[in-house]
């Protein structure tokens, strides 16, 4: 259950976020998610819910999109889409992949009530 | 009340800066951090207390992670070196923030190693960065040839992969060239060992690869 960690995270980020933009009340929350982060997205939807009770995001609605992997080959150095059980460079064949996209969580907008 | 949407730079999760500050505050001390993971019961703790006797406590610091209990400190203090024991509680692996906790304790100077063995699960560890320059993933033979297959996206990011307890390969059914053919499929860059700590077999290799890791450009 990282969720609960990440949705911890994620929370404190968005009220750092809507306090320095004068957000009052957070509606929408949009993130993109990197597969190799193995999120269950109904896991964090329910660990953001509890863990944003009380605060001006509770309720808001968590819009998740999933960022598939690309890495590059250590090997030969070509740019390419593995999965997450085969890790293998079409171009050499050799599995020793340094991730470039699909590792991170980043939080890409929010949309909230200001006060005027 | 208008509704406003805020667009953000892409902003890291929090986990992710901490674990950067981490990796930092270790380099302007020239250490390496070592981060050690594995399922429960594969053999991270006595790994650790016999790669101590080897190093030699003043060259090594210990943060260990698990959910209750000091036991792992505790049997980690009697090598000499500095240990912090992090209860995660609840918690299923360890986080950045709490790494960071952990080295505030801890008198960095003069050390060239910092083992942070990760709490005993296959899945979670593999997500959060925690300031660490290397990944070391263990599988012990009791365990079973399909770890790998099981668990593809922990083994993809070993740096060395650990088979350890091999000194049961007459006892255990373990058919390692399949473990090798499914480690094929995600991670080949990774050295192997085989060793046993009860035996010693194999011990060195893990001692010359730790050594080959210190004053290296680190490499994330």
């Amino acid at each position: 259950m990282h969720e609960l960690s990440i949705a911890a995270g994620l929370l404190a980020q968005v009220e750092d976020l809507a306090k320095a933009n004068g957000l009052i009340r957070i509606g929408v929350v949009r993130i993109a998610v990197g597969v190799r982060r193995q999120v269950v997205p109904e896991s964090l939807d329910m660990a953001f819910e509890a863990v944003s009770l009380g605060t001006s995001a509770e309720g808001a609605k968590l819009e998740q999109t999933e960022v598939p992997m690309q890495a590059r080959c250590r090997g030969c150095g070509a740019d390419y889409a593995p999965t997450l059980r085969d890790f293998r460079c079409p171009s050499c064949g050799q599995a020793a992949a340094d991730i470039t996209a699909g590792d991170d969580i980043t939080i890409a907008s929010l949309t909230g009530e200001t006060e005027d | 009340m208008p509704n406003v949407t805020v667009i953000a730079k892409p902003l890291l999760q929090k986990n992710d800066q901490i674990a950067a500050a981490n990796r930092r505050l270790l380099e302007s001390h020239g250490i390496v951090g070592i981060n050690v993971m594995s399922a429960p019961g594969s053999g991270k703790t006595t790994l650790l207390q016999k790669t101590i006797e080897v190093l030699g406590a003043a060259r090594c610091a210990v943060l260990v992670g698990d959910l209750q209990t000091t036991r792992d400190a505790d049997r980690l203090a009697a090598t000499g070196a500095p240990v912090v024991q992090i209860n995660t509680g609840r918690g299923c692996h360890l986080t950045a923030a709490e790494v960071a906790d952990g080295l505030a304790s801890i008198d960095l100077s003069g050390r060239a190693f910092l083992f942070i063995e990760n709490v005993g699960n296959m899945v979670c560890p593999a997500g959060f960065a925690l300031g660490e320059h290397r990944n070391v993933v263990l599988m012990s033979l009791p365990e079973g040839d399909d770890k790998v297959a099981k668990y593809p996206t922990l083994f993809q990011a070993a740096d060395v992969v650990l088979l350890t307890k091999i000194d049961l390969a007459g006892v255990m059914e373990f058919d390692e060239q399949r473990m090798r053919d499914d480690l094929a499929l995600v991670n080949s860059r990774a050295p192997q060992v085989r060793l046993s700590t009860k035996s010693g077999d194999g011990f060195q290799a893990w001692i010359d690869w730790l050594n080959g890791q210190t004053g290296r450009a680190p490499s994330r």
